[in-house]
């Protein structure tokens, strides 16, 4: 039983240390410690490092965090028993950042730069990794102390808590919660009127909002919503008929690319009206998505997928290359692309674009609504769960996959057109293969086959990034690591799907019954 | 109205059956005439120019069909796209880099020259070196990332574990960015193996020259491909990763340990990505984060058009796309900037008259 | 409950938002009243925003990365603009339209922010251009080429980066009367920049009477170019003109000797000048010629690159060629800024509309990469191309 505690100490130490010489090489203990900085209301003026204080400070965070980790993991009755792990956890985490220190401080005092090899470790950053020191034994010693206590101060802090105090908080809290909830909102929420007056009040705030908080957030909010509208497409194929669609963002190209050629005066001088430009622009993404799924949606398996991402590339390099380029502007783009009119009147502006895409997602998640509970939608629910099935029960497999797919192409195609009007510009590095990917990204983490989740898997996936521009360099480190972290934590997405489902199955699987306990 | 739609899709269903054979015979008689032309009545390149062709897409192909290999083994037994296994490569690739440039700062002054390094030195040693370092580090990557990132989600539905694939091919990329810099890396190799060094032969009047680097790519890759392909089927781990790949369940009843052939799926597949890494590193010369994401998609593509889950396939999927890259836009006389549109266009037609690429796939239907 | 709380929370901020009037200020500048845009204000602890929009991640991160550390040497050089501090504002738009429009916009809803030295590339710049427009805040991008962005009547666009068109016509002349070179190849990276500057080269060198045996894109970001390389050989061209970066420029020189492009002349743009293709075509650079407008070696170039040297530890130029202009864009800005800002109190006023004016009415700014003085269409580079060629491993200027 010892042996195990010391192991998983051992265990914590190794992780955060590894971490913690990760965050430095790639620089990230500067930018830590300064957006712990600007926390205490201190910001970091450019070109210079933030406070000592600061770094300490940033250092121990991470050493309490490892501390409390194993406290948590070993979860002991006394204190005692805790000790000895947490002093190899500290030990073996303030080693490994001492060793850093000594290795790279040895380096400076010989004058040797390693930024050839590892960009983000500058002599300033290793004097600040060095606490400001400048005898690298000094630094070496100083770090390790600093770890070794930090940790032990972090082990302490959770067991108390752990012990004495996080049972009573949550109990009042929960018990708090628990009245609230059952006695007020139940009774608002399900009587009739409180349900119209929330819409009413939705529907306010909709109209309302854009024109108070400013373009920014119209900016980022009509990213979202286009997100919104191509997520709610590819549910239609992969979600609800189970079909992978990886390349999606063809469809999201031509329809972009059909309406921009027709409606800006480069390079065709065409000039359509805006909705008329919309229908055929849609008209021409849903026909390419059923041409596509002629030859290939009776195959079965994966191909999709696979097809649809070689075509997407297709789709990106031709409208790139230099064979059309006379007649898709080539990798310069279209500019000047037309905006959406009402009655004859300009409708472009970003407060009204953002209403535009509203009533856009409004509609087409109203619409999809409707279509999962038809009797289509349920043919592709049954094709999801088993192909054979659906076939032996009278559904036509191949039409009503070829439907959903037809039908996503042209929600995608929608998508495309909301999105190269309002930025008044589109290229071909607008249609890169990351834009399906973010898509099915954020279907998946909002939770597969529902319109709800697809709406927070977008504000999640496209708001995110937006928030995550404070740590600009580390932002698509963080998302990666982000999306990784999720799936194993909630692997259904945020809400998942609330669907009629078997019930369990009376004998628990043994082999994932023994993971589990494994 | 409802009976309409149904003639309406009724023969839309014909369409869709006969679609396969129309637009395969019509490409077959397109590209024939094509061929033809561009062969013999235009006569654009000279024989010199199509064995450069040729050269620079098998030695593609054979990089190719080794990160294939990884693909197909892994998508063969978890049925799921490693969207990381090109970031794989390319940590081998970094490991080439950092190998070389760490044995060129070793002096080994042998001969009477007090200038020589290591690097020079001793230069089959210190490739052997780059291969061992690049295969044990790639081999432990691949193994970690299906411990942390997959494992937990073995009984998941395939698209999660894509998108933690997906997450994790963007942590690795932008790990290796804010670790190493943005800017290519410029790999050194042993003066022996310098990029521009090979054999000339005269082909048409006119020198063509087959670089050491390239040839040394090709073979070692054919060994590799040999040496995996015994593997799989002659020893005991490879019989286990038949049995998972079929069916995991029944494998598991059989005394066979999942978890562990998974884990050893992974290595292996690691240790290739690896080893095709530090090839491209020998070959390309050039390393950055981004090294390993085109060709892991093409790689992906190839395991496709050969077969999925069949490793003779993927092989072939390799060479034949790394030879359609080159050749391609001249036999069908387009732009060169067109050559993944013709690579990608083969797979999509392949897919439609052969659903199950060239050489067939070993799938079971079970998977699906 | 919580819901009410969170209704209640934004009433009452709304509320307060309409209500909190702009506290009376002793001695506004008259300016303030009568510009087009207003001023911008900044109490004694507010630092003046300035910023950069461009890639930091993914395919193209060098030239953001590189561009920035440029930028920041910039902000150092300065110091304090009248006591205030600058702080430096760096987006990472993806160099796309889509991430351009994005960073735009939201460095426009900032009251501190003033200026922005970009964006990087011409299709985010066409995305943030009408967004800076309406804010009135002037941009100086140092890299993006498209000849198009200074057609369209921008009051608040510069760029202090060459168009494609300038160099174009020097490499052709020089090809053609110099070099007396009568049939080119014609290769670029299917980029925007690449595209236009190869499409430029091309035009000339047929109008002056040359021909062009071969004109190809080759796909950016790949390491083995020799298919494409040994069709353009069967053509037999004298030389061959590359429109694109110093990454895929450095792997054509090294594989042109394998492909049977020996004594080939190879010419670029400005996008190879720098350390990189240095050392990455080593000997096999030896002879390649570009046009770029990096003065060879003025007093405030050798500064600079001692300060950059020991700041980043790698010399400019080595990631990708733009670092001086970056650091030029910035530093012309900041000069402006200095011009146009007034104190009054403890208070510092920047009229946006006159910041506007006063970039585009920039005249001979000495910068490390040459003169800039703005035409009334917001090219500001004054000095024309300049053509260098490697020697013995260094770039020199071909006389």
């Amino acid at each position: 039983m010892k042996k195990a505690n010391l192991v998983s100490g051992f265990r914590s130490g190794l992780v955060f240390g590894i971490v913690l010489v990760f965050l430095f090489l790639i620089g990230f203990l500067e930018t830590g410690a300064g957006l712990l900085s600007k926390f205490f209301g201190d910001p970091v003026p450019t070109n210079t490092l933030p406070k000592l204080g600061y770094v300490i400070l940033f250092l121990a965070l991470m050493a309490i965090w490892s501390g409390s980790g194993s406290s948590k993991k070993i979860n002991p009755d006394r204190f005692s028993e805790l000790v000895l792990p947490v002093l190899v956890n500290g030990g073996v985490l303030g080693l490994m950042t001492a060793l850093m220190a000594l290795i790279f401080g040895n380096y400076v005092k010989a004058g040797v730069d390693v930024r050839n090899y590892l960009v983000a470790v500058s002599p300033a950053s290793i004097k600040m990794l060095m606490l400001n020191l400048t005898e690298p034994v000094q630094a070496a010693l100083a770090l390790f102390a600093l770890m070794t206590v930090a940790t032990f101060l972090g082990a302490l802090l959770h067991f108390v808590w752990n012990r004495h105090l996080s049972e009573k908080v949550k109990r009042t809290v929960s018990s708090k919660i628990e009245s609230v909830g059952q006695s007020k909102m139940m009774s608002l929420t399900s009587h009739p009127a409180a349900r119209y007056i929330a819409l009413a009040g939705a529907l306010a705030l909709f109209f309302f909002l854009p024109r108070m908080w400013g373009s920014y957030w119209n900016y980022v909010l009509g990213t979202v919503g286009i997100y919104i509208l191509l997520g709610i497409g590819l549910n239609l194929i992969t979600g609800w008929t189970g079909q992978l669609v990886i390349g999606y963002v063809s469809f999201f190209g031509i329809g972009a690319y059909t309406f921009s050629l027709l409606t800006a005066p480069e390079p065709h001088a065409i000039m359509m009206n805006f909705w008329l430009a919309l229908l055929i622009a849609v008209a021409v993404s849903a026909l390419v998505g059923f041409l596509i799924g002629l030859p290939i949606l009776n195959l079965r398996g994966d191909y999709l997928a696979i097809v649809t991402l070689g075509f997407a590339e297709i789709v990106r390099i031709l409208l790139k290359s230099d064979l059309l380029t006379s007649f898709t502007g080539g990798p310069r783009g279209i500019r000047d692309i037309g905006g959406p009119t009402l009655f004859g009147a300009d409708f472009s502006s970003d407060v009204n674009f953002i209403y535009l895409i509203f009533v856009m997602v409004i509609l087409i998640a109203f619409v999809a609504n409707r279509l999962q509970r038809s009797r289509t939608g349920r043919a592709w629910e049954a094709i999801r769960e088993d192909q054979t099935v659906a076939k032996a029960t009278g559904i036509n497999t191949f039409s009503s996959k070829l439907l959903a797919l037809t039908l996503s192409a042209a929600v995608a195609g929608l998508a495309g057109v909301l999105f190269a009007s309002r930025n008044q510009f589109t290229g071909p590095e607008d249609h890169i293969l990351l834009v399906s990917i973010n898509v099915i990204c954020l279907m998946i983490v909002g939770g597969v086959g529902n319109i709800p989740g697809i709406i927070i898997g977008a504000l999640a996936l496209k708001g995110l990034p937006e928030l995550l521009r404070e740590v600009s360099n580390f932002r698509m480190l963080t998302f990666g690591a982000l999306l990784v972290m999720m799936m194993l934590i909630r692997p259904d997405g945020f809400l998942p799907a609330r669907r009629p489902r078997m019930k369990r199955p009376m004998v628990e699987d043994p082999q994932e019954k023994a993971e589990e306990g494994a | 109205m409802k009976k309409l739609n149904k003639k309406a899709l009724r023969v839309l269903l014909v369409i869709g059956k006969y679609a396969r054979w129309t637009v395969g015979i019509a490409l077959a008689l397109f590209l024939t005439w094509r061929i033809y032309q561009v062969l013999f009545v235009q006569q654009a390149f000279t024989a010199d120019t199509w064995l450069r062709f040729a050269l620079s897409g098998l030695i593609l192909g054979g990089m190719y069909a080794l990160i294939a290999i990884g693909y197909t083994l892994v998508y063969g037994i978890m049925f799921m796209i490693n969207f990381a296994h090109g970031e794989v490569m390319m940590i081998g690739a970094f490991c080439c880099y950092f190998v070389f440039e760490a044995l060129r700062f070793i002096p080994a002054p042998i001969a009477g020259n007090p200038d020589l390094v290591f690097l020079n030195a001793y230069p089959i040693l210190s490739i052997l070196i780059a291969f061992l370092v690049g295969m044990t580090v790639s081999g432990f990557s691949g193994y970690f990332l299906e411990k942390i990132a997959y494992r937990p989600l073995r009984h998941a539905p395939r698209l999660i574990l894509l998108i933690t694939a997906i997450g994790a091919s963007i942590f690795l990329q932008n790990a290796a960015m804010l670790l190493f810099g943005p800017q290519r890396k410029n790999i050194v190799n042993p003066d022996i193996l310098t990029r521009t060094a090979g054999w000339t032969i005269q082909v048409a009047g006119k020198p063509v020259l087959i670089s050491y680097t390239g040839a040394f790519s090709l073979i070692l890759s054919a060994l590799l491909m040999i040496g995996l392909y015994f593997l799989v089927q002659k020893t005991k781990l490879g019989r286990s990763m038949r049995a998972v790949a079929q069916d995991q369940d029944s494998a598991a009843l059989m005394g066979v340990d999942v978890n562990k052939v998974v884990s050893q799926t992974f290595i292996i597949s690691g240790i290739l990505a690896g080893a095709s890494g530090v090839m491209w590193g020998i070959h390309m010369g050039l390393v950055n984060h981004i090294t390993g994401s085109l060709p892991g998609i093409k790689a992906f593509t190839a395991a496709v058009l050969g077969g999925v889950g069949n490793i003779p396939g993927a092989m072939l999927g390799g060479i034949t796309l790394g030879v359609i890259e080159s050749m391609g836009p001249a036999l069908f006389g387009i732009d060169f900037q067109l050559k993944d549109v013709i690579a990608f266009l083969t797979l999509i037609i392949v897919l439609i008259i052969r659903p199950s690429g060239i050489l067939g796939e070993k799938l079971t239907e079970e998977k699906l | 409950m919580i819901k009410k709380f969170f209704v209640v929370a934004l009433v009452l901020m709304m509320v307060l938002s309409a209500c909190a009037a702009p506290e009376a200020k002793a001695e506004v500048p008259e300016v303030c009243g009568t510009d087009s845009f207003g001023c911008a204000v900044f109490s004694k602890e507010d630092p003046i925003k300035v910023g950069y929009a461009g890639p930091l991640a993914g395919d193209y991160a060098a030239y953001g990365q590189d561009q920035v550390n440029a930028m920041l040497l910039a902000i150092k050089d300065a110091g304090d603009i009248l006591g205030w501090t600058i702080e430096m504002v760096a987006e990472d738009d993806g160099a796309s339209a889509e991430g351009g429009a994005a960073v735009a916009n939201k460095m426009v809803s900032d009251p501190l922010f003033v200026a922005i030295a970009g964006p990087a590339f011409s299709g985010d710049s066409a995305a943030a251009i009408p967004i800076f427009e309406k804010a009135g805040i002037p941009m100086m991008s140092p890299s993006a080429t498209n000849p198009e962005l200074t057609a369209k009547d921008s009051k608040v666009f510069n760029r202090n980066a060459f168009t494609d068109v300038d160099q174009a016509v020097a490499a052709s002349a020089y090809l053609f009367d110099t070099a007396g070179v009568r049939k080119i190849a014609v290769l670029h990276d299917g980029g925007d920049y690449g595209q236009g500057i190869a499409n430029g080269v091309s035009a000339n060198f047929t109008a002056a009477g040359g021909e062009v045996v071969a004109f190809e894109a080759i796909t950016a970001g790949e390491a083995d170019y020799s298919a494409v390389l040994a069709a353009v050989a069967s053509n037999s061209p004298e030389a061959i003109y590359y429109g694109g970066y110093n990454a895929e420029a450095s792997v054509l020189v090294n594989q042109m000797k394998q492909a049977g492009l020996e004594n080939v002349i190879f010419f670029a743009g400005d996008g190879i000048y720098g350390t990189d293709f240095l050392t990455k075509a080593g000997e096999n650079g030896e002879g390649a010629l570009c046009t770029t407008m990096v003065p060879p070696a003025s007093e405030a170039r050798i500064k600079f690159d001692e300060a950059f040297v020991a700041a980043y530890g790698v010399e400019p130029g080595t990631i990708t060629a733009y670092t001086w202009g970056s650091y030029d864009a910035l530093a012309v800005l900041l000069h402006v800024i200095e011009q146009v800002a007034i104190v009054s109190g403890d208070t510092l006023y920047i009229p946006r509309g006159a910041l506007v004016d006063a970039v585009r009415n920039v005249e001979d700014f000495q910068g490390v990469a040459g003169t800039i003085s703005c035409q009334s269409n917001g090219e500001c580079n004054a000095s024309g191309p300049i053509i260098y060629n490697v020697k013995d491993g260094d770039w020199v200027v071909v006389d």
